[in-house]
């Protein structure tokens, strides 16, 4: 057996140093012992493991040991492989603890409701054969947004003067697809900064990772919202501001609490009081999301509703 | 609308409970009033098991555990002074349920006051009662509030929240 997957390597990658290469692997279930130079079979493609994917949080690499980047031997292009890992875990949103799932089937439903909208990352599902629900993925060709972002302007008024009108109405496209995915009862269900990347080959904005699952049956897009209104408030501000930011601004002693967000309390949501060219409607957006709101959004389109006459009243520079 | 024509809501939470005996301190010591306990079945969502049998079995409990409740509420209401044919129940089952579904309407899961309130307006209840849990703003943003929607929306009709 071993010696077919060697020749079948030096057929398609004849780069790739033969001694590496290790199993034939059919049967994904033990996700944690596949690793560089095992050949996964699937579906009669033949997938390379090069190495786990990681996620950079808090500053550290966060292995994923169930997501492979992979190179398909027959065609030379590069693909993610998604293992079936049934997590169960307990996510701390600020104060608030959600229990969270990791759903295969649930990313596999979507990867086919948006097999042809490039807001939203690109796959199939395809069964091992064992049944486990494995997801091939496309990779997108690009860079996270919000480090896109980040890098737009001199300072931020050169930011939001010549750049902050073209971010928005990107992620206005971004919340739209959001909004899509919701009208059929589906939620991306892990809305953060680091799952919208931008393509620059199409200039747009793509969703990623969409596995997690909750049970929130009374406010079931919540979670999607608070992720939405978290990005803005990034897009608006360039950065995530916190007290010792605002102490560094001198406008600590400004901030009230009712000025921060209302699930993670130590990031500052009233950004108009440390960028007073932040307009005003733009602004009342963001405080939807602050502790002082009375009103909460509970659907993207009431959201999107407030959000798009913004784009009006903002510089159109650059 | 005839305020003595109530729709109970409950699921089988301690919050429903006392909204229960509320009304049945209530109704219970007064004649002519009429008290509908209306559950709507809010299942496990599928895509937080692995497979299809885990994800039955949870249902079954759920589904079991609500009509529990019921039975226990009817009861309630009835030692509380309540003549049982002034009592009646309605469980609106979950549309997306793994059981076959043998009855006209089902609820959809998105909102359960939305639910409540067509009840009301099909039933022409007068008033509604609604157990409340006491939230945080953070966790009615997240989570939701029932008995906070059903008070913004409640149109001719009084609202009971207990809390």
């Amino acid at each position: 057996m071993s010696e077919d997957v060697r020749a079948l390597v030096r057929f398609y990658l004849p780069n790739f140093p033969v001694r590496r290469v290790r199993r034939l692997v059919t049967d994904t279930t033990d996700f944690s012992s596949i690793d560089y130079g095992d050949v996964v079979h699937l579906g009669g493609q033949h997938y390379m493991v090069l190495r786990d994917e990681a996620e950079r949080r808090f500053g550290i690499e966060d292995f994923k040991f169930w997501v492979k980047r992979c190179k398909v031997l027959e065609t030379g292009e590069s693909a993610i492989l998604k293992l079936v890992f049934h997590e169960e875990f307990l996510q701390q949103l600020g104060d608030i603890t959600i229990r969270s799932y990791r759903s295969p089937a649930k990313e596999a439903r979507i990867l086919e409701m948006v097999k042809d909208d490039r807001r939203f990352m690109h796959g199939f599902s395809i069964v091992d054969d064992q049944g486990n629900l494995v997801r091939v993925l496309d990779v997108i060709r690009g860079k996270r947004f919000d480090l896109a972002v980040s890098e737009m302007g001199e300072n931020h008024r050169d930011y939001f003067d010549n750049h902050f009108a073209g971010a928005l109405g990107l992620f206005i496209d971004a919340c739209e697809a959001i909004a899509w995915l919701h009208s059929r009862d589906e939620r991306h269900g892990d809305i953060r900064r680091d799952h919208l990347w931008l393509e620059p080959r199409t200039g747009m904005l793509r969703w990623i990772d969409f596995d997690y699952a909750y049970d929130l049956s009374a406010n079931p897009f919540a979670l999607d919202l608070a992720g939405l209104g978290n990005i803005l408030a990034f897009l608006v501000g360039r950065q995530v501001f916190r007290p010792p930011d605002l102490e560094e601004m001198g406008i600590l002693d400004k901030a009230e609490p009712g000025d921060f967000n209302l699930v993670f309390r130590n990031r500052f949501a009233n950004l108009r009081k440390a960028f007073p060219y932040v307009p005003e409607d733009l602004n009342r957006v963001l405080m939807h999301f602050s502790a002082g709101t009375e009103v909460f959004y509970e659907t993207v389109d009431e959201f999107l509703a407030d959000l798009r006459p913004c784009l009006d009243s903002l510089p159109k520079g650059g | 609308m005839d305020f003595k024509k109530i729709l109970l809501a409950v699921d089988a939470s301690e919050n429903a409970m006392r909204a229960v005996e509320y009304t049945g301190s209530i109704a219970g010591s007064t004649k002519g009033f009429q008290v509908e306990l209306f559950c709507v079945e809010r299942l496990p969502h599928r895509d937080t098991f692995p497979d299809e049998a885990a994800w039955a079995e949870s249902c079954e409990r759920t589904r079991e555990e609500l009509k529990t409740f019921m039975a226990q509420a009817h009861t309630r209401l009835e030692t509380l002074g309540m003549a049982r044919e002034s009592i009646t129940d309605q469980y609106l089952i979950s549309c997306t349920s793994p059981f076959p579904n043998e009855t006209f309407s089902c609820s959809r899961g998105t909102s359960v006051a939305q639910d409540i309130m067509e009840a009301v307006r099909q039933g022409g209840f007068g008033t509604v009662v609604v157990g409340r849990r006491g939230v945080s703003k953070a966790e009615e943003f997240l989570f939701g509030s029932v008995s906070n929607k059903i008070i913004h929306s409640a149109k001719d009709v009084t609202v009971w929240v207990v809390s």
